[in-house]
């Protein structure tokens, strides 16, 4: 059995809102292991971001607790967070939030701010990340130089800096068009297949979920019991998911059912 | 403006992020740099003061001392100069309203006597010599402007004094009535068509030993220069030359301005005045007592006027104090609210830095440095406009010092050429020391860093998850 990298037991959020309290989160267990792709389904309002800003140290759960590569983050005070969320974690964000002053590469090399590296490892690094979501040609440019989904692509590359357990993807795809969207999907299950990075995406677009390994269900703050298996792990298989036949790694379309992968 | 770097750093962040905005940013460094050019600009002009204050008092004690050395050695000179030669001042000096000093001119009023008087003293009984003199004041006038610390005004004098000397060589060996310390060559007997200049004139007129000079229509010939400037003084312009040719040029013959009668003894010197005094109403008999007496009169208008000075200079501390007080007040609000404004500008910014790992002292720190690269980019414009503004905005932030209050007798005393040099002691040359530059980098450092102090613990403390909602 694979090793679980992430775990919440009985996760609950309470925010009080105007005297009266909003149940964001209710009794939350998730598990996800080692090398996984997940996706979090749920219709807006339903509590996606705030479950994903729990496991990403970002915020604190009212009751309950999230391990976090073994450490139980809920108990480390908020003076040590930083380190968990620059080493073990990696944040995707729907609106890519790249800084506008720095140019591709300075952008990927930021996380790396404050580490052991020195400043040709970084960029060394940064270079690797860059030609890895394919765009290696691009690292001098500013963001907006950059096409929404050459953005995503750097914001995902930023996220891979320092080497997380796990990457946190919040609506990766939410601005972006289908077709780019499709594409940054792809960009992720590449990611987890070729260097076994953990991710977890919340989004509230079903067929971008289907892509993942695995489909949860959020609903009102509740995990829902029901899961789904998405195309990603056939694919993982390099087996079409529609027509069962074989494929390669690098296929856009089944070369037998021609039906997108 | 982007500082193109290989590895990106806290420094270089903050450069970019001061540039992003760079008309904004221009115009808070400018507002900044007016800040720190006050700052800068008033002890430049404390120090001016303090230093325009302690070469008047170096100028006052030497004057003081000359006079003294001057009478001491001649106690058996009695002074005899035609009544009314004096200056009279055409202005409300020196009580003019601050700010709105008038241009002043001083006209000397000449009055010549008889030289044949001077054969007639000769035969008064104790009496050694007589030697006459003329002093007769150039046409040309100048107008010289003086500063103060309130502002500049003008005076206009005569350019300089002709003195005709008697070129006799028991006066010129025995009665010291040629200036020394000359260059070229002295006056001599019988000398005629030729002229000893002072420096400070020859520099005016440009012209050197063996050139020719023109005065009152006529050429002359400089044979010498002679260094008229003692400390802190421009000295006064004189031209001697051989008296005949004073008399000739100036249209005087027969007339002289001044007799110095030196008497036999110091004993009888008093008797010879009296004689004097009663033979010839026309003339104004000074002795060695009187000197003294006019001593003790300078040396009390000196000591009012380093009073005065020094009064006004202790009011200038205070004020400058209290408005570099409102100066560093001022930048440090300004630094305060801009970053405070940058922060909340930036709260989206601060969440994501957080969300990829930066603690929150990696973000105090990166608007720290904002701040303080801001106002470090002001400390060099408000030294570049210190440098360029310093004596006009010390001169509208300070009071001024009147440097001759309560001394108004000073300029009507017989020893006109100490004037210029008390004048040029008021001179208040504000140039911005290296220390004050430095001590402006360190200030306007520590402004940066304080007042982005709170700015800057704001951001570190902001929720990650709130700042990233933050729109």
């Amino acid at each position: 059995m694979s090793e679980l990298v992430l775990e919440t037991e009985k996760l609950d959020k309470v925010y009080k809102l105007g005297g009266r309290q909003v149940r964001a989160l209710s009794d939350v267990n998730l598990q996800v292991k080692k090398g996984e792709f997940i996706s979090i389904m749920g219709p807006s309002g339903c509590g996606k971001t705030t479950l994903l800003n729990m496991l990403g140290c970002l915020d604190k759960p009212t009751y309950g607790k999230v391990v976090l590569d073994g450490v139980n983050i809920t108990k480390v005070p908020e003076k040590g967070l930083f380190k968990i969320r620059k080493y073990k974690v990696g944040f995707v964000f729907q609106t890519f939030n790249l800084m506008p002053y720095l140019n591709a590469i300075e952008n990927v090399e930021l996380p790396m701010e404050g580490t052991k590296k020195s400043g040709d490892e970084k960029r060394k690094k940064a270079r690797e990340l860059l030609k890895m979501v394919g765009l290696s040609e691009r690292e001098e440019h500013r963001p907006h130089r950059l096409s929404a989904g050459e953005q995503q692509r750097v914001a995902i590359a930023r996220a891979l800096a320092n080497n997380p357990t796990i990457v946190l993807a919040d609506e990766p795809t939410g601005n972006l068009d289908s077709k780019t969207g499709y594409e940054i999907i792809k960009l992720l299950g590449k990611l987890n297949i070729e260097q076994g990075t953990t991710i977890v995406m919340v989004t509230h677009d079903s067929h971008k979920a289907a892509h993942a390994g695995r489909m949860l269900f959020l609903s009102d703050g509740r995990l829902l019991a029901k899961e789904k298996q998405g195309t990603h792990l056939l694919k993982k298989e390099l087996i079409c998911p529609y027509c069962g036949r074989e494929i390669q790694p690098d296929d856009t379309f089944c070369p037998r059912c021609g039906k997108k992968l | 403006m982007y500082a193109r770097v290989n590895h990106l750093g806290a420094l270089t962040r903050a450069v970019r992020n001061v540039s992003r905005r760079k008309i904004r940013a221009l115009l808070i460094i400018i507002a900044l740099g007016f800040s720190m050019a006050i700052m800068i600009s008033i002890p430049a002009g404390i120090v001016a003061n303090q230093k325009a204050t302690q070469d008047l008092t170096e100028n006052l004690s030497n004057t003081i001392s000359a006079m003294e050395e001057q009478i001491n050695t001649t106690k058996t000179l009695i002074e005899c100069s035609a009544a009314s030669t004096q200056f009279n001042r055409t202005d409300n000096f020196p009580g003019f309203p601050p700010g709105s000093a008038p241009p002043f001119t001083f006209e000397r009023q000449e009055v010549y006597i008889n030289e044949t008087i001077g054969d007639e003293i000769a035969t008064i009984d104790g009496v050694k010599e007589v030697v006459p003199f003329i002093e007769v004041s150039s046409e040309e006038t100048t107008s010289e402007t003086m500063n103060s610390p309130r502002g500049s005004f003008k005076i206009t004098r005569p350019l300089y004094t002709i003195t005709g000397v008697c070129l006799n060589s028991t006066f010129i060996d025995d009665y010291s009535i040629l200036p020394t310390n000359i260059t070229g060559e002295p006056l001599r007997e019988g000398d005629s068509g030729v002229i000893l200049m002072s420096l400070n004139l020859s520099e005016y007129y440009g012209v050197g030993v063996g050139d020719k000079l023109e005065i009152c229509g006529e050429s002359f010939t400089v044979v010498g220069i002679y260094n008229s400037t003692v400390q802190g003084s421009t000295g006064a312009r004189t031209v001697y030359m051989n008296i005949i040719d004073a008399q000739t040029v100036t249209d005087n013959i027969g007339n002289v301005s001044r007799f110095d009668v030196y008497a036999e003894n110091a004993t009888c010197v008093n008797d010879i005045a009296t004689v004097i005094e009663a033979a010839y109403s026309e003339l104004s008999v000074t002795t060695y007592e009187d000197r003294l007496a006019t001593l003790e009169n300078v040396q009390e208008g000196y000591q009012n006027t380093l009073e005065n000075a020094e009064s006004t200079l202790s009011q200038t501390q205070a004020v400058a104090t209290q408005e570099i007080l409102i100066a560093v007040a001022a930048t440090s609000l300004i630094i305060f609210f801009v970053m405070l404004y940058t922060v909340r500008e930036r709260t989206k910014e601060i969440g994501v830095l957080k969300a990829i790992g930066f603690s929150n002292w990696n973000v105090m720190s990166q608007f720290m440095l904002e701040g303080t690269l801001i106002s470090l980019m002001a400390g060099v414009v408000g030294i570049v406009i210190g440098s360029i503004g310093a004596p006009i905005l010390s001169s509208y932030l300070l009071p001024h010092i009147s440097l001759f209050g309560g001394s108004q007798g000073r300029f009507q005393s017989d020893f006109g050429s100490v004037n210029p040099g008390i004048a040029s002691a008021a001179v208040a040359t504000n140039v911005l020391d290296p220390q004050i530059i430095l001590l402006a980098f360190g200030v306007a450092v520590l402004l940066g860093a304080l007042g982005s102090l709170y700015p800057a613990w704001r951001a570190a403390r902001t929720s990650p998850m709130e700042a990233l909602r933050y729109e």
